[in-house]
């Protein structure tokens, strides 16, 4: 067997198992947690400032976009992108066919592959500088930030460097840094990917069922 | 008709390559070419080119003009003349005329359908093989062994007094996050850069030609994507710095006092001269760079030969220029002086850092007033004094 086909085959199935379960696993266990009773009478409905509180916050206040339009351009950059490439790339969609078995929606064309990989490696690099440049980012990140940005940083590079798809060494490697990431996943803070809409709808549900805009 | 014109362009350089062959079958079976390789007669006179031409090819003709106009008549790529006066050369017409066909070629820029040999594309590649490559490597290794020269004989640069324990706001977010931002994509070009230019000659024989290949292929790949990212953070910086980088007439005494290393204390403005001269630099060079890029990335957007030639060499001689300095920006701005990379990690620096380096700033910022030759603080004299 060679690396492409280990980290292809068994590697990819054992790291995707433990990303799935272990995801799973962390969204119990904060869902189980859950909340203390408000015993005040209810203002407002609470599933309304859940989703206010999560839709809400994709948009900032005037002064805070003022003032942080650059990590909001990186963050949107770099998020939008990630997920543009994740689920339209050409490669990512042949290898999805191949595992499962059934055809999937058309991938992306080059020209808008590589437009899309540029906004969202400048949006993480812009992401990533403001992280150890801000004096509170620097203060309140610490090394699972930083690793979360670097594996999805080589996550992306290999992918990217793989592209002329000519050698298998390359792919080999985007593929190893892949199962790396899987695995690494849910047990840091890159779980935000699907713990945001909860902390979000948290604080939303609070508010509104107090009768507040959150 | 395709099929016809496929059959009559193989037919032709099948033509061409039987002209060749007899060419080089008269050249070594003419008797006088055999007599004077085995023994020249003593009286003879030297016959045939002087300029390392293979000699004799055509007997009394001279084969050099032969050779000259197959390479592009005047060396330089320049226009063929159909024949030098007096001498016919008809070996040369004939070949072309095989190999163009009766269909016109298209007119691309790596079509040769003016002459047999793209003499453009030798000069070119001499000059690629003989400087760019060998002087790359010299020149970068050069510069390291300055700056463990001048770390051994100087040692870290330290504050005079010491730190203050006060700091001072230097670069904004905005700053900081612009210049880290060309940093990053300037040292990912960087690598996958040298990687292309110089692999062959310096990896090959270590990893071997499929590891550097796998690495040269991928380097292509990061360097043609993060390009386009290193010319958006160029333009970010461009702007962004640009204010304070215009130099002064204190940056003429900071010339004549060699920046303080002579002895003696330099006085600098925000900027003091050797920044100011490498943001010109980084501007001027990296928008050179950034157009160069763009003409190999997108050959298409000139026809002209020339101009992906030159191309090739402007980047090449500008990344070289780039990173060389940029290894002395990013050993001074970091371990080489003490209290520097500040500025750019938390964004404002200590005030003795301040005042010892960029004292005229340090007054305009504080409104303090400083000894120039000291860098001490005029204020804190007369309290002394007290």
């Amino acid at each position: 067997m060679t690396i492409l086909e280990f980290v292809e085959g068994p590697g990819f199935y054992v790291s995707g198992t433990i990303f799935a379960l272990a995801a799973l696993w962390r969204l119990a266990g904060i869902i189980r947690l859950g909340k203390k009773k408000d015993i005040a009478p209810a203002r407002g409905s609470a599933f309304t400032g859940f989703l206010k509180g999560n839709l809400r916050h994709f948009f900032p206040r005037g002064l805070f976009a003022q003032r942080t339009w650059m990590h909001l351009l990186g963050g949107y950059g770099f998020h939008l992108g990630l997920f543009a490439l994740l689920l339209f790339a050409a490669p990512h969609i042949a290898f999805a066919e191949k595992l499962w078995g059934i055809e999937l929606w058309p991938a992306m064309p080059r020209w808008a592959f590589i437009i899309t990989a540029e906004v969202a490696f400048a949006g993480l690099i812009v992401l990533w500088v403001r992280r150890f440049s801000d004096p509170v980012m620097r203060l309140i990140s610490d090394w699972d930030d930083h690793i979360g940005s670097w594996l999805t940083f080589l996550v992306m590079l290999t992918g990217c460097l793989a592209l002329q798809e000519s050698h298998d060494a390359l792919r080999a490697l985007h593929m190893g840094f892949v199962d790396i990431w899987l695995i690494y996943f849910p047990f840091s803070r890159l779980m935000h990917s699907f713990t945001f809409f909860l902390s979000r709808g948290a604080t939303g549900a609070s508010y509104g069922r107090k009768g507040m805009t959150p | 008709m395709q099929r016809f014109q496929n059959l009559f362009r193989a037919t032709a350089l099948m033509a061409a390559a039987l002209l060749l062959t007899g060419l080089t079958w008269v050249t070594w079976a003419d008797p006088t070419h055999a007599q004077s390789s085995v023994r020249p007669p003593g009286e003879a006179l030297p016959l045939g080119a002087t300029d390392g031409s293979p000699s004799n090819a055509l007997g009394d003709r001279s084969d050099a003009d032969v050779w000259r106009q197959i390479r592009g008549a005047d060396g330089e790529g320049g226009a063929l003349p159909s024949t030098s006066p007096g001498r016919k050369v008809p070996v040369y017409e004939d070949i072309l005329r095989e190999l163009q066909g009766p269909v016109a070629r298209d007119n691309s820029s790596s079509a040769t359908n003016t002459r047999l040999i793209q003499m453009l594309g030798d000069n070119w590649r001499q000059v690629r093989l003989d400087y760019i490559l060998p002087y790359a490597g010299w020149v970068l290794a050069g510069v390291l062994g300055i700056l463990v020269l001048f770390r051994l004989l100087r040692g870290k640069i330290k504050i005079r007094e010491g730190r203050s324990g006060k700091y001072i706001p230097r670069f904004s977010m905005a700053h900081r996050i612009a210049h880290w931002y060309l940093a990053s994509s300037f040292i990912i070009m960087g690598i996958t850069g040298l990687i292309i230019l110089l692999g062959r000659p310096l990896l090959a024989p270590y990893i071997g030609k499929e590891a550097t290949a796998i690495m040269a292929s991928a380097s292509l790949q990061g360097h043609n994507l993060f390009g386009p990212v290193f010319i958006l953070a160029l333009l970010i910086v461009t702007f962004r710095f640009m204010k304070g980088n215009f130099f002064q007439w204190a940056d003429f005494k900071w010339i004549i006092k060699g920046g303080g290393l002579l002895g003696g204390h330099a006085s600098s403005n925000h900027y003091n001269f050797g920044e100011k001269t490498w943001y010109w630099i980084v501007v001027i060079v990296g928008l050179v760079m950034s157009a160069t890029g763009l003409l190999l990335e997108f050959p298409w957007l000139t026809e002209q030969l020339i101009w992906h030639q030159m191309s090739t060499i402007l980047h090449a001689a500008g990344a070289i220029l780039l990173i060389a300095i940029a290894m002395g920006h990013a050993y001074i701005g970091s371990i080489g002086m003490e209290g520097s990379i500040d500025s750019m990690l938390r964004g404002e620096v200590d005030e003795n850092w301040a005042k010892e380096h960029h004292d005229l700033w340090y007054e305009e910022v504080t409104g303090k007033k400083i000894d120039h030759k000291t860098g001490a603080t005029l204020d804190a004299k007369a309290e002394a004094a007290e």
